[in-house]
C-alpha cells in the first residue's frame, strides 16, 4: 500500500500547489487597477520527502514582481504628480488569464492522476473477491 | 471401520498444531514474523481512520484543508476495503475446512 500511499501525497501537493497558483492569479487579475501593485509570483520548489522515496511539491514564498509600473496620465486622479501621471499596476491581464488556463489544466492532470492511482488500487482489491 | 475412523481422528488432531500455528489468536508457535505482521496491518488501519476522521471533524467546523481532507478520506476508504478484502478471504477459508467431511 505504500506506493499507492505515495503517489496520492504527491498528486495531493500538486493540486495544492496549482490551488495556491490560482489564488495568487485571482489575487493579481482584482488588483489590476491598484495603484502602485506589484504583481505576485509564487515559486514550485521540490520538497525532498521525509520517508519513502518521492518528493513532493511545495510552494515558496510569494515574490513580487520588480518590473516597472505602467505610467498613466490622468490628471484628475488624486495621486497624480505634477505631469498628470501616476503608477499603475504592472498586471497585464493577458499574461494572468493565460497563467490561469494553465493552472486549470495542470489541476485537472493532477485530478486524472489521482482516480487513476485509486482505480489501480481497487482493481488490485477485487482480484481477492474472485 | 472402527479402524479406519480411529486412523482419520489420529490424522486430524495430528494437523491440529499447524492450524494452530497459522491462526491469528495468540500463542503461535510458527514464530513472531507472521503475528507482529498482522498486529503491525491492524494498527496502521487504525491509525488511518482515526485521521480520516480528525479531518472529517475539523472540515465540519470550519476551514479544513480540502485536499488533505480528500487524501485522509481516500486512503481511509482503501483501507477498508482491504481489511475487507482480507477478512472475506479467511472467513471463506475458514468455512471451507468446516465444510469437510468427518
Amino acid at each position: 500500500m505504500s506506493m499507492f500511499d505515495d503517489a496520492m501525497s504527491v498528486t495531493m501537493s500538486g493540486l495544492k500547489a496549482q490551488a495556491t497558483r490560482l489564488r495568487v492569479i485571482t489575487e493579481n487579475i482584482a488588483n489590476v487597477d491598484t495603484p502602485g501593485f506589484h504583481r505576485k509570483m509564487i515559486p514550485f520548489t521540490v520538497e525532498p520527502s521525509k520517508s519513502g522515496l518521492i518528493d513532493q511539491v511545495e510552494v515558496g514564498d510569494v515574490e513580487l514582481d520588480r518590473s516597472e509600473l505602467v505610467e498613466i496620465h490622468d490628471p484628475g486622479h488624486p495621486l497624480a504628480d505634477e505631469n498628470g501621471y501616476y503608477q499603475g499596476s504592472n498586471v497585464s491581464l493577458i499574461i494572468e488569464i493565460a497563467d490561469a488556463r494553465e493552472a486549470q489544466r495542470s489541476y485537472e492532470a493532477n485530478l486524472k492522476m489521482y482516480e487513476q492511482t485509486k482505480q489501480m488500487t481497487s482493481g488490485l482489491m477485487d482480484l481477492l473477491r474472485r | 471401520m472402527d479402524v479406519r475412523s480411529l486412523y482419520a481422528a489420529q490424522q486430524y488432531s495430528a494437523l491440529k498444531p499447524a492450524f494452530e500455528a497459522e491462526s491469528l489468536a495468540g500463542e503461535a508457535t510458527s514464530g513472531p514474523s507472521l503475528q507482529d505482521g498482522v498486529k503491525e496491518a491492524v494498527g496502521n488501519f487504525t491509525d488511518v481512520l482515526n485521521k480520516s476522521e480528525e479531518f472529517a471533524e475539523i472540515g465540519f467546523k470550519g476551514e479544513a484543508d480540502p485536499h488533505a481532507l480528500v487524501e485522509a478520506l481516500t486512503k481511509s476508504e482503501l483501507a477498508v476495503e482491504t481489511v475487507v478484502a482480507v477478512r472475506n478471504k479467511v472467513v471463506e477459508a475458514y468455512q471451507e475446512i468446516l465444510r469437510m467431511p468427518v
